[in-house]
């Protein structure tokens, strides 16, 4: 698993982006939509998996990132462009996660479940605070780019996210997170400056999620922070990371593939059949098979072939 | 000028005294063996040694410089590598991909996985391992374990090897062997090596010189036939004659 990447991954790669890049050619508007919707948990998971799969710090306030990137998208909507605010929503929730991380980091197991998901509530009331200060309770955003062309954008943060998460799987950057994963403290006696990486990590799993909200607040057209911070949304992320698996890409692929065609199945009909059936699958997963849809069907990377 | 030296180390938990003034030199080459009942503060030491926790007073000089206050990650860098009493095995991992992650970090930092996977192999192979290279980690026997642990450290490229208790719950041929194993990467790989064992027999026959501690105090150290007749050592192990 070692050196350049495969000819075969790389080019199943680019013709999976190209051909999903066609589908607003060829289907309507509600498959592209659901086509954005998973782009949009790819783009997420992966991100995820980059912190929580490697390291095992699981993260349950992802929803913090993506609600940043949606606030920084309304407050500077008709000040930038997509192109600038978007990349600096994702650079936004980034700084944010490397300010709280270095603090947050200092904790693992249940400690870091429940200082993040506290972390990204408390950022969800401090933001609907400020807005009710400025008199505002939700934000429209008008006139911006067509859903086609926020499928694209979209599309274009999944394949980014998961490159991220295939490349940083197979670095010594990599081994160097799994091994924090497997004993922190071992990690740091063979020389993995530990604290550096949990820190890079988490900036980098919440760069890409800030992105995501922004684009998610152009595609929604408002902002609303309890919508934004939709503590939902972390969860998702949790549950697709975990069946699909989360320490190699195909994994959060595979976890969103799944729970996005349930939910297709399921959403209009059965909203609370949905919910019951994602916590039942949650347990199932963790309980019987804890490295998810991937190890599972693929086998396990990390086992190399005897020679 | 010796490779490692202590000066005057203490270190108090709270009120607890685990090490007073404790001075001490490792030459290269060496095979330095810590003896002393539980308890006596050799663990301590070795964490202090290796930046897992920081002396009260003192100081530890690798290679003439300070290390005081450093993490133990910038220790390893420098050229100290430790197993521990406890094993703590990348337990998900196979057996190889432990020995790679040593190599890829560690004092040389192996830029490319290819090339740390050729060096963790001639550890592994080294230890015996070689042909559990696929297996996790966590389905090696104890004694297969504690030969991982030192495979691990190895892989770092460590000028001072410090060995935590690597015989303890092994079997006579297990610690035989391994008497072997630990002579031969001595050599090859021109280590110096302090080690702490209660396995008597091993540091009689390995060590170059034996130091015991006793309450936190060094009280004796020397060739091992002449500190296993020594009085003070005689009556620290087994009390005073009544």
């Amino acid at each position: 698993m070692s050196g350049s990447i495969p000819r075969s991954t790389a080019l199943l790669f680019v013709i999976a982006v190209g051909a999903a890049a066609f589908i607003p050619e060829v289907a309507g508007e509600y498959p592209v939509a659901v086509a954005l919707s998973f782009a949009m948990w790819v783009a997420l998971a992966q991100s995820w998996a980059v912190l929580s799969g490697m390291t095992g710090y699981s993260s349950f306030g992802h929803a913090a990132f993506y609600g940043l990137g949606a606030y920084v998208q309304v407050l500077t909507w008709g000040i930038f462009s997509p192109w600038v605010s978007v990349p600096l929503a994702g650079i936004a929730s980034c700084a944010f996660a490397l300010i709280v991380g270095y603090p947050a980091l200092k904790v693992r197991g249940p400690y870091f479940v429940m200082l993040t998901f506290g972390l990204a509530e408390f950022v969800k009331y401090s933001v609907i605070g400020i807005e009710a200060q400025l008199g505002q309770f939700s934000r429209l955003i008008i006139g911006g780019p067509s859903p086609n062309d926020l499928f694209w954008i979209m599309l274009g943060l999944a394949a980014a996210a998961t490159a991220v998460m295939y490349l940083v799987s197979r670095s010594r950057f990599g081994y160097g997170l799994r091994a924090i994963r497997e004993n922190e403290q071992a990690a740091e006696t063979v020389g993995i400056p530990v604290s550096l990486y949990k820190l890079g990590a988490f900036g980098l799993s919440a760069l890409i999620p800030g992105m995501v909200g922004a684009v998610m607040a152009m595609r929604m057209n408002y902002f609303e922070p309890a919508q934004a911070f939709d503590p939902l949304i972390s969860f998702n992320i949790v549950v697709m990371a975990t069946i699909g698996g989360s320490d190699v890409a195909r994994g959060p692929l595979l976890g969103a593939l799944f729970l996005v065609g349930l939910s297709e199945l399921l959403w209009a009909r059965a909203p609370q059949l949905y919910m019951i059936i994602l916590g039942v699958l949650l347990v199932v997963f963790v309980l019987f098979f804890p490295q998810g849809l991937a190890t599972r069907l693929f086998g396990n990377l990390q086992r190399r072939k005897k020679s | 000028m010796s490779l490692l030296a202590l000066r005057n180390i203490s270190k108090s938990f709270g009120g607890l005294e685990a090490l007073r003034g404790v001075s001490l030199e490792v030459e290269r080459h060496e095979i330095v063996g810590l003896m002393g009942a539980n308890g006596a503060g050799k663990t301590t030491l070795f964490s202090l040694i290796a930046g897992h926790a920081r002396a009260t007073s003192g100081t530890i000089l690798f290679k003439s410089r300070s290390i005081n206050g450093l993490r133990p990650d910038q220790i390893c860098r420098l050229g100290i590598a430790r197993t521990f009493q406890i094993v703590r095995p990348f337990a998900n991992m196979s057996v190889l991909d432990s020995v790679v992650v040593g190599a890829l970090y560690g004092v040389r930092g192996e830029k490319s996985i290819a090339r740390a996977t050729e060096r963790a192999m001639d550890i592994l192979k080294e230890l015996g391992l070689s042909n559990r290279a696929d297996d996790p980690a966590s389905s090696l026997t104890l004694s297969g374990q504690k030969r991982l642990e030192i495979a691990r450290a190895l892989a770092t490229a460590p000028e001072l090897l410090m060995l935590d208790e690597v015989m303890a719950g092994l079997t006579a041929t297990e610690i035989a062997e391994l008497l072997v194993v630990i002579r031969r990467i001595k050599e090859r790989m021109s280590l110096t090596i302090v080690m702490v064992e209660h396995v008597m027999q091993a540091l009689m026959q390995l060590s170059g010189r034996l130091v015991v501690l006793h309450h936190g105090e060094l009280i004796a150290q020397g060739i091992p036939q002449a500190v296993s007749v020594d009085p003070h050592v005689i009556s620290a192990y087994l009390g005073e004659p009544v």
